[in-house]
């Protein structure tokens, strides 16, 4: 059995390891090491039939490892390995993983001799013990295929293999019934015209399993929720993806009664707005949108989502009582002029920008993060074009005190930073993965990254005050030279942006200049779309692609031309974001309730009803201090200055840190979270701040206490004041009851106030 | 010892695969793959883990090991130290004379002298021991792990809510590493504010501000549930419900009896609370007892700061004693109520001292061969584990990660080992990695 393994196609480097592992295999028996084995014919299994092609490493048998699992980050691909087997992560450098499974550790992983008995094939299969356990059937092709390839005398990767061109997944693309099920099949094109079917090599993943789980075979099966959902598929380094839609309804009456009501729905809408992209999707769907709400749950939501700031009730009833047909349309505008746009967007865009003050010397630090925070709102107030902001802020050079956008290369030093940054603010895309190694569902790799972090390797930073952590006031200019090498190869990298080309320029051109360039460009397939997105986020609960920053073609929108449509608004109006604002708060969904109905119970991607959500830590102290007329003293603000206004994150306020106020540590929207938490809860019921606010001398309970009003008139004013809404029958009797049994008026108005403002009513924007 | 499924055949040298695990695997090199098999082993065995909770002293800044668990009685002076070796309980093992209270139970406890790491600060340390993970450091940008506090929090949650699943007495140290990161706010630990051991001793968080009176939180209560009624099923998102959720368990806290009474130390005999100590080491042992007894999963007591780069032999009489007395009458007591055998006791700081004294008549920091303690839970008592070189420095043998740390806590906890969350980039990070655990304490 030995004879049969084949030394002529071993490369020259190989044949020593050949001989060594020859040796010890002699050695083995010699000791009676798999006597049992290789005297026992019954235990031939029948997957020695012999396959009739030869077998690739790089596209056979690493696709196979891959499938298996043992090149996750779990096991034998994390950076350390598993129990001294380590495989590259997914398979993405089969060089590596031959030295590893073929000569490493004296060869001993393999076993020519008698093939089964390759430590290989015992581990998977779970013949000999494997932490891992069984991931591999005797009887199964992939053990024919990994046995086939010992037995073809387990050949290295060579440049003259084939490789993998594309794969073709079928169907790609289709409407999927509840409780039913679709087989997915994979092909492979390889370079040597020949193609296969490899949908058992292929590893399989939905991105909603709650809706569409697709097993190991690429087996897809719904189960009884709806809604949309993408199955990714990996076979090498190729991926693609599959997209469903699992409808809210089937039957055929359903269905047409559906029909008919969104025809309805389709005559009143503006034939040329983006809400037509929505009821396509919905006719899709069979979902029947939540009704419009009522103007004062509009008000509000409007209010806290443009300005960060609760409407007070005067401006509640102002809007209730305003007849006129374009109303919508002329609070929205004002609402843009408002300098609380400026600020509360301001400090959205603080947090991307990470304009952060933990770290250093906080006082030389704070002229820094005060002029960035101004910088940024006045360029929000003043509506400048999106492309010129970033533009900006992405070529900016000179003295930090003179030049506020150059602050941003304070806190973003490094090519790791630069590279994320840049990617996950800008384009929406998440690339740190290629740092590392290829990105595991996109086509990212290591070149694309670090030729992204080419565009910064010539950012000079000179002067500056270092008595911390980060040197403060640098002066940014761009270097002479300034290289940018392949971590692996040692190839230095032309500054190029993912997926474009390399930049063409100089040894006096920025390279910044041409990313800036390429991004801003009309046809930039990322740019606009991002932006979109993110105040599409920023208003609908949820990204179109959702996270927002994980633009991926196995993470697609939910609703492309949707997302189409915003983007080509966006750069048609020449960056213009209020109007993108405008497109978006004016459109249909926008104005639904957040109510769900039996015709879209369920729906979370459709956007056929308004997706609740707490209000953020900032809004939601400044909406505090608001209703109590109590303003939040912030150490060393002058009084009146609201959350939304702070510079940087490192004000001291407890109530913003376990609300979720970011430290911006990077430019990803996901660190500021709305995740619920004991210390949340705690901070409501008994934090001295609250109470301070409530029992305050000449705040808001204490102006009932004194009022000569009606008990039924203060009860009005309250609701309307905290809910934005009228009090019902009931909740009158609710609190004049409870009025009639507390004696002590302060400690009732206090009380009372209280349990309105920890409702889900008052914590959420709904 | 163990049991390894499959063929027990013999390589050339005629070793038995699992004679390399009975003589410890490690040592030789060899032999890896099987260990972590002993997790499903462990799994298979059905060790119930729902009861078992964690107790730390967290020794912040570093405690000195040649003066306490890794004496060196025949070093040169100046690595000696100025303590003598004084016989444990256990025949040949040797400690300090400044911690008596453990030599006497050293049956029931174990140290392992050969932890390593390889950072020599305080907070990238602290980063590591926390997390097992090497993290970020002023001149490296690297993301933040979860705490082993957080991950105990988040995988087994509270025996009894709502007390806490993960506590800290007083406050989170560790700069800042006893967090939850990426696992989310919700398992960052409930913070006591105050000093156990202090006459008005009561926690900030649950004694209402001044104006707000208990019959206020009942009334805010009711008044709560009868405005409340926004409907849930509009937010999917789970966010709602899980305020709600909390807000029943903070209303809980601050007016139910279980809480307070859970915190309330006076309820304990006073000659027990003598016998820990009337000092900040022995009342926050007691209270993490209690905590534990009303349902925390891991109590952080980060007491003192160990940091003696100048004249050791001061800083260590102040701390040593207390904690010495804390940690020995703790485990006692656990024993004495049949806890011992579900309550891990966990001392460790984030790296020991330098072998040879300083200038200064101190030690500086030390991370390449450090000693820690384990006790209870089911963790084997009377064990040295690894050692370190002749006069301290290196790891002579054994050499003991963070993480083998952290798995053999976890796994003596009962959490899976291959338990992974993802971070924030969505990347599946391991709560153990490379780390295995210290089978000769299981």
């Amino acid at each position: 059995m030995i004879v049969q393994t084949r030394i002529d196609t071993v490369p020259h480097d190989g044949a020593r390891t050949l001989i060594f592992r020859w040796l010890v295999t002699f050695a083995v028996m010699t000791c009676g090491i798999n006597s049992q084995a290789l005297s026992a014919p019954s235990e031939i299994s029948p997957a020695e039939r012999p396959l009739s092609r030869e077998i690739f490493f790089g596209t056979d048998v690493v696709p196979i490892l891959t499938k298996l699992g043992c090149n996750g980050g779990g096991c034998h691909g994390k950076a350390t390995g598993q129990n001294g087997f380590k495989l590259s992560l997914f398979g993405f450098e089969p060089t590596t993983d031959y030295e590893s499974l073929v000569k490493e550790d004296r060869g001993r992983r393999l076993f020519p001799a008698a093939p089964d008995r390759s430590l290989l094939l015992l581990k998977a299969t779970s013949e000999m013990p494997h932490g891992g356990g069984r991931r591999l059937d005797k009887s199964s092709d992939d053990y024919r295929i990994l046995r086939e390839w010992i037995v073809q005398g387990s050949r290295p990767p060579h440049m003259s293999d084939p490789h993998l061109l594309r794969i073709e997944l079928s169907p790609h693309n289709q409407i999927l019934p509840p409780e039913t099920s679709q087989q997915l099949k994979v092909q492979a094109f390889f370079s040597d015209g020949s193609s296969r079917d490899v949908t058992q090599q292929t590893v399989f993943e939905s991105n909603e399993p709650g809706i569409a789980a697709v097993d190991e075979a690429g087996l897809v099966t719904t189960g009884s929720k709806h809604g949309l959902v993408a199955v990714m598929a990996r076979f090498g380094e190729q991926i693609a993806t599959y997209s469903a839609a699992v409808p809210f309804a089937t039957d055929a009456t359903v269905m047409s009664d559906i029909g008919k009501q969104l025809d309805q729905l389709e005559a009143s809408l503006d034939s040329s707005s983006i809400d037509l992209h929505l009821l396509h999707q919905w006719r899709r769907l069979g979902i029947v949108p939540s009704a419009p709400a009522d103007d004062a749950t509009f008000i509000r939501r409007v209010s806290i989502d443009i300005c960060g700031t609760l409407p007070t009730a005067a401006e509640i009833s102002e809007y209730i009582s305003d007849t006129a047909h374009d109303k919508r349309e002329r609070l929205i505008d004002r609402l843009l002029e408002r300098p609380e746009y400026a600020s509360y967007f301001a400090l959205k865009w603080a947090d991307i920008l990470q304009n952060r003050g933990a770290g250093y010397s906080t006082s030389r630090q704070r002229a820094g993060t005060t002029l960035f925070a101004a910088w940024i709102r006045d360029s929000l107030d003043a509506n400048k074009p999106y492309d010129q902001f970033v533009a900006e802020i992405l070529t900016a050079t000179g003295s930090q005190n003179e030049n506020p956008p150059a602050i941003w290369y304070r806190t973003v030093r490094k090519s790791p930073e630069y590279v994320e940054s840049v990617a996950q603010a800008f384009l929406g895309v998440r690339i740190q993965c290629a740092q590392c190694h290829h990105h595991p569902t996109e086509r990212w790799s290591q070149a694309d990254y670090f030729s992204l972090a080419a565009v910064f390797a010539r950012v000079g930073r000179k002067s500056g005050f270092a008595d911390a952590e980060v040197p403060t006031n640098e002066i940014i200019f761009l270097k002479d030279r300034g290289d940018m090498r392949h971590p692996r190869t040692g190839e230095v990298l032309k500054p190029k942006p993912p997926g474009g080309a390399e930049f063409v320029s100089g040894s006096h051109d920025d390279p910044r200049m041409s990313l800036a360039e390429w991004m801003t460009d009309g046809n930039n397939p990322f740019f606009a779309r991002t932006m979109a997105n993110r105040m599409w986020a920023h208003f609908m609960g949820r990204g179109i692609i959702h996270p927002i920053d994980d633009a991926r073609s196995t993470n697609p929108p939910t609703n492309p031309e949707l997302l189409d449509a915003l983007a080509r608004e966006f750069i048609d109006s020449g960056y213009d974001i209020k109007h993108l604002i405008r497109v978006i708060t004016t459109s249909y969904p926008y104005r639904l309730k957040s109510e769900p109905h039996a015709g879209n119970l369920g729906d979370s991607q459709t956007f056929a009803r308004f997706y609740p959500r707490r209000m953020t830590a900032e809004v939601l102290l400044d909406a505090i201090s608001q209703v109590l007329d109590v303003p939040t003293e912030f150490p060393g603000f002058p009084v009146g200055t609201r959350a939304i206004e702070l510079p940087d994150e490192n004000v001291a306020a407890h109530f913003l840190d376990v609300f979720g106020r970011p430290s911006r540590m990077s430019a990803c929207e996901c660190e500021r979270v709305d995740a619920p938490a004991l210390t949340q809860a705690l901070e409501l019921v008994n934090s001295v701040e609250i109470q301070r606010k409530l029992s305050h001398k000449s705040g808001y309970a204490e102006q009932l206490v004194s009022s000569s009003r009606t008990s039924a008139e203060l009860a009005d004013d309250v609701f309307c004041r905290v809910l934005g809404r009228n009090p019902q029958p009931e909740e009158i009797k609710s609190v004049m009851d409870y009025l009639a049994s507390e004696p002590d008026r302060a400690v009732a108005w206090q009380n009372l106030l209280w349990s309105l403002l920890a409702t889900g009513e008052f914590l959420f924007n709904h | 010892m163990l049991r390894i499924d499959g063929h027990a055949y013999r390589n050339c040298q005629g070793i038995t695969r699992r004679s390399i695990l009975q003589i410890g695997a490690p040592l030789l090199g060899l032999g890896l793959c099987d260990l972590l098999h002993l997790e499903s082993h462990a799994a298979e065995t059905g060790r119930s883990a729902s009861k078992k909770s964690l107790i730390v002293f967290w020794t912040d800044g570093g405690i000195s090991q040649q003066d306490t668990w890794d004496v060196k009685p025949s070093a040169p002076s100046e690595y000696r130290g100025m303590y003598q070796p004084i016989e444990t309980s256990v025949p040949g093992i040797v400690f300090s004379e400044r911690i008596p209270c453990q030599a006497a139970i050293m049956d029931r406890l174990s140290i392992v002298r050969s932890v390593h790491h390889e950072n020599g600060i305080h907070a990238p340390s602290a980063h590591w021991m926390q997390t097992g993970y090497f993290g970020p450091t002023l001149a490296r940008n690297a993301a933040k792990n979860p705490s082993l506090g957080s991950v105990i929090s988040r995988t087994l949650g509270s025996h009894q809510p709502p007390m806490p699943a993960y506590v800290t007495i007083p406050k989170l140290e560790a700069f800042g590493y006893q967090g939850a990161v990426y696992l989310g706010k919700a398992f960052n630990p409930f913070e006591v504010g105050a000093d156990p051991n202090s006459p008005d001793f009561k926690v900030p968080n649950l004694s209402l501000p001044a104006g707000l009176t208990e019959t206020s939180v009942d009334s805010r209560r009711s008044l709560l549930a009868t405005f409340d009624k926004l409907r849930r099923d509009i937010d999917e998102t789970g966010v709602m419900e899980g305020l709600d959720t909390f807000k029943s368990q903070a209303l809980e806290m601050v007016s139910g009896d279980r809480m307070r009474a859970a915190f309330d130390l006076s309820q304990e005999e006073s000659a027990l609370r003598d016998q820990y100590g009337r000092h900040r080491y022995g009342q926050s042992a007691l209270l993490a007892r209690r905590l534990v007894e009303a349902g925390a999963r891991c109590v952080n007591i980060n007491t003192g700061n160990w940091d003696h780069h100048n004249d050791i032999a001061q800083g260590l009489e102040e701390h040593l004693p207390p904690l010495d007395r804390a940690l020995a009458t703790l485990i006692k007591d656990l024993e004495t109520r049949g806890m011992l055998d579900d309550v891990i006791v966990y001392c460790v700081g984030e790296f020991g001292r330098t072998p040879r004294m300083n200038g200064h008549a101190g030690r500086d920091h030390w991370a390449d061969c450090f000693s820690v303690l384990l006790a209870g839970g089911g963790i084997k008592g009377g064990r040295i584990v690894g050692a370190s070189e002749q006069w301290g420095g290196g790891v002579l043998e054994r050499l003991v990660t963070p993480l083998d740390l952290l798995a053999t806590i976890y796994q003596t906890l009962g959490i899976p080992l291959d338990t992974h969350f993802e971070d924030a980039s969505g990347r599946p990070v391991s709560i153990v990695g490379s780390g295995r655990p210290i089978t000769e304490l299981l």
